[in-house]
């Protein structure tokens, strides 16, 4: 079965339904494929809010933030690695994005005059995070989905995109397996934007939703498009112990302190201005030191500490977080500390697009968190992602309006033969028997990436590591399933997810291990300072005949030239 | 520590059960005990996830006869007897399967939808509620430049509505559901009550008057399931009371 669109969306979050929406403006025939139901994108788990420089809340000495405030900060916390006219961009859309929503219905928190509320949030010099307590992206998905649903844009749910589909150097669709019935369908669209948000669960301990495997980056790679600035992952400082779910840097925002098992207030040593509200990359090191040291509880947790901001602000501004420690670490904020550790939380490396969403293949466009346009550089301040997603999902769809005005759909041939090769595929993984489980491979990967290319970085680990990707790479081509139907098959979509992750894998481990220098994320014990000189450039990695190349792009500098990062 | 699991799939005269015995784990959750099975006893064992942090709705099934979030109970929580939830009786939720409490977990899928697989339940109806009541914000003036202004207290009020996360555990747990399936249900309802209390909306009567048939606000006969067993703390019963005693007294006005 071929389905024709004008433009296919891959990925119903924030950023695929923001690009939905804009598409069917322009009375254009968009369609959203995504392997889960959109409301169960990871987007509807984002916590503390949306920067935009609104305004509405002074800065400490009375003045007023503006977007060039937003993109300093922003720059400044990517390490001079992001592209500045793309934050230049983002920063200046930002506040439209926040009242689009606000007028699209979305609830947001109030200040007493009525205005959206903002909090300050690490690296920002401004109280510049728009936020509905701490449930933004679930009240900003909701409103988006509801516009979506309202309009009757079709959402092909659950399905599970197996490939994109070139001809002539082009994307020109995709073929996808309809989960409940074991289908390969095919896609045809003038084009393709990739919206399928962050591969975070190639790693261990991690705050990402389970189907946050990256799907979107690895089939774009297999396609010929190029990966950028792999190597740059973000850690969380506070991830609940035990689950690593997120806890949002709001609760440092509203005051929250992390405290060791000494009681000691640590950060005022290592961020002596900023303290607990220093950027996400020098706090999870700090905690990650303090627990190499001894300084941290058994088990390798922090504490952070909400009890001095009371019952009514802790129920009022962070009542979702407060439900999270109870239910799966059984601590009240109003009464107990909570533990917390460093995790895995966002992927600022994806897609290599430019300012307009366009890859290296023609037909296709990335957004979101699977691209990297990029506007995080090495490290993404909070806040930042979801503005992203909803001024780029815009953006990106405006671009393609323009560029599919005088398109036309190709041929079935290429979608035809790529259905049958995906069912072939699909067909020999179903065949094998013997080999290693699935689950355990992906265990096997989860680890490597923790271990070896985690906070802290160096050569010799990073090499070992590199060489175990490569030795389950082998492997999974002998991973063999029990369940060999076609229908509701879960452990094939599994391996499916785990076969691109591996790829992505093996593309944060070249890009870290070239990258002989620390920035931002990247952090090396062997080479511990910034390297202007030889790395202020981007990362890419390219697949050909099977194998991986790394090369490198320039930065676009141009307003705020490069300083040492204090804070 | 064992689960007892639902199994069905296309083609079986009737469901099985499924016993399996957990490694335990401290704090493990429902989810992870399904995981469990899944990766040491059956791969083919099918049921929905996502946040895993009882955020996204996902993975809502009938957990000791009650509607929960997988995610979000404990297995050893069970065990203990700490989490019953008094919810009225309903045909749904009687026996289907000898289980011990102290000792076994009972996972089955979502009453009142049809099963597809296993504790997979094809959610179609429940969404086709949701697009009936149309939940999109309506406002009631052309867009100002800016934000429009909201009361703080008034957003409150709202928060409790906006936190639904559509798992439909509310519609498996409500008794009326199970009798009438053309009833919208109390998940579409307390969505359609979050756009009633929205003061940028439409004015406020013609917003309720969308599910004022006989299968909308009149259905409900405030047994209360939906509140006690909404993971999010949402209270539809509590929506659907207000917005019939509002359109009760505007009915008599009129």
């Amino acid at each position: 079965m071929i389905h024709r669109h004008d433009v296919l969306i891959i990925g119903g979050g924030l950023t695929g339904l923001r690009a939905a929406l804009r598409v069917s403006d322009a009375g254009l025939n968009g369609a959203v494929v995504s392997k889960v139901h959109p409301l169960r994108s990871h987007s509807v788990a984002a916590q503390g809010g949306m920067n935009a420089s609104l305004g509405n809340v002074k800065g400490e000495d009375g003045t007023k933030d503006s977007w060039k405030n937003h993109a300093y900060d922003t720059v400044k916390g990517s390490d001079y690695l992001a592209d500045q006219d793309a934050v230049e961009r983002l920063c200046r859309e930002a506040p439209t994005a926040v009242i689009e929503l606000e007028h699209m219905g979305t609830v947001w928190s109030r200040l007493a005059d009525g205005k959206i509320a903002q909090r300050p949030f690490g690296g920002a010099g401004f109280p510049r995070t728009c936020y509905a307590a701490d449930r933004t992206g679930h009240n900003a998905l909701h409103t988006l989905y509801e516009h979506v649903s309202g309009r009757q844009i079709p959402v092909y749910e659950e399905f599970f995109v197996t490939s994109l589909v070139t001809k002539d150097g082009r994307c020109i669709g995709c073929t996808a397996l309809e989960l409940m019935t074991g289908q390969v369908h095919g896609f045809l669209a003038k084009a393709v934007l990739m919206a399928s948000g962050g591969f975070g669960r190639i790693f261990d301990k991690s705050t990402n939703a389970l189907i946050n495997t990256g799907d979107g980056p690895a089939l774009a790679l297999r396609a010929g498009a190029l990966l950028k600035d792999m190597e740059f992952v973000q850690f969380h400082p506070t991830t609940l112990y035990g689950t690593n779910i997120l806890i949002t840097e709001g609760a440092r925002g509203e005051g929250g302190i992390l405290l060791n098992q000494n009681g000691e207030r640590f950060m005022e040593r290592y961020a002596a201005n900023s303290v607990d509200l220093a950027p996400r990359d020098v706090v999870a090191r700090s905690i990650e030191q303090e627990i190499a040291e001894g300084r941290g509880y058994d088990g390798g947790y922090v504490h952070l500490d909400l009890r001095h901001l009371g019952a009514d602000r802790i129920t009022e501004r962070l009542p979702g977080i407060r439900q999270i420690a109870m239910d799966f670490a059984g601590a009240d904020p109003i009464q107990d500390p909570v533990p917390v550790q460093p995790g895995q939380h966002y992927s600022m490396g994806g897609i290599d697009a430019d300012i307009n969403g366009a890859t290296a293949l023609p037909g296709l466009y990335a957004a979101g968190e699977c691209a990297c346009i990029s506007v995080h550089g090495a490290n993404r301040l909070g806040g930042n992602s979801l503005v992203e997603t909803v001024v780029f999902g815009r953006l990106v769809a405006e671009k393609i309006i323009e560029d599919v005005e005088e398109m036309t759909l190709a041929n079935d041939e290429p979608v035809k033969a790529a259905i049958k090769s995906t069912n072939d595929r699909i067909e020999g993984i179903l065949r094998r028997e013997g080999g290693e489980l699935v689950f355990r491979t992906k265990d096997m990967m989860t680890n490597n990436m923790s271990n070896k290319f985690g906070i802290f970085r160096e050569k010799q680990k990073m090499r070992e590591g590199l060489d175990e990707i490569k030795k389950i790479q082998e492997q999974v081509g002998h991973v063999s399933l029990q369940n060999k139907e076609r229908k509701l098959n879960q452990a094939l979509i599994r391996f499916l997810e785990l076969e691109g992750m591996l790829l992505l894998a093996e593309a944060v481990a070249r890009g870290a291990l070239a990258r002989e220098e620390s920035r931002g994320s990247h952090k090396r014990t062997d080479y511990p300072e910034r390297d202007d000189l030889n790395f202020l450039k981007h990362t890419l990695v390219g697949l050909q005949d099977d194998t991986m190349h790394v090369s490198y792009k320039p930065v676009t500098l141009g307003v705020f030239e490069p300083r040492e990062r204090v804070y | 520590m064992k689960l007892k699991v639902y199994r069905y799939h296309e083609g079986m005269a009737a469901p099985r059960y499924d016993t399996f015995q957990l490694v335990p784990s401290p704090a493990m959750t429902v989810l992870e005990a399904l995981f469990q099975f899944q990766e040491k006893l059956d791969d083919s064992l099918a049921f929905r996830y996502s946040c895993r942090g009882a955020v996204c709705g996902t993975c809502a099934m009938l957990i000791n006869k009650v509607p929960r979030l997988a995610c979000r109970t404990q297995v050893e929580s069970l065990l203990k007897g700490n989490l019953k939830v008094a919810i009225a009786p309903y045909p749904a939720i009687g026996e289907t399967v000898p289980w011990d409490p102290e000792e076994e977990v009972l996972v089955e899928p979502l009453p009142h939808l049809p099963v597809i697989r296993d504790l997979i339940v094809d959610m179609g109806i429940f969404f086709q509620y949701y697009r009936f009541i149309a939940p999109v914000f309506r406002p009631s003036d052309p867009d100002p430049e800016k934000e429009r202004i909201m009361d703080p207290v008034a957003v409150k009020k709202l928060e409790m509505y906006t936190n639904c996360v559509l798992c439909a555990a509310c519609h498996a747990a409500c008794p009326i559901v199970g009798q009438n399936p053309e009833y919208l249900g109390p998940a579409a309802l307390a969505k359609l009550y979050r756009f009633h209390v929205d003061p940028r909306d439409v004015d406020e009567d013609s917003t309720l008057k969308r599910a004022d048939i006989p299968n909308g606000w009149w259905a409900c006969d405030l047994y209360g399931n939906c509140n006690r067993v909404c993971p999010k703390g949402v209270p539809p019963r509590t929506a659907i009371e207000k917005a019939v005693a509002a359109l009760n007294k505007e009915k008599k006005e009129a």
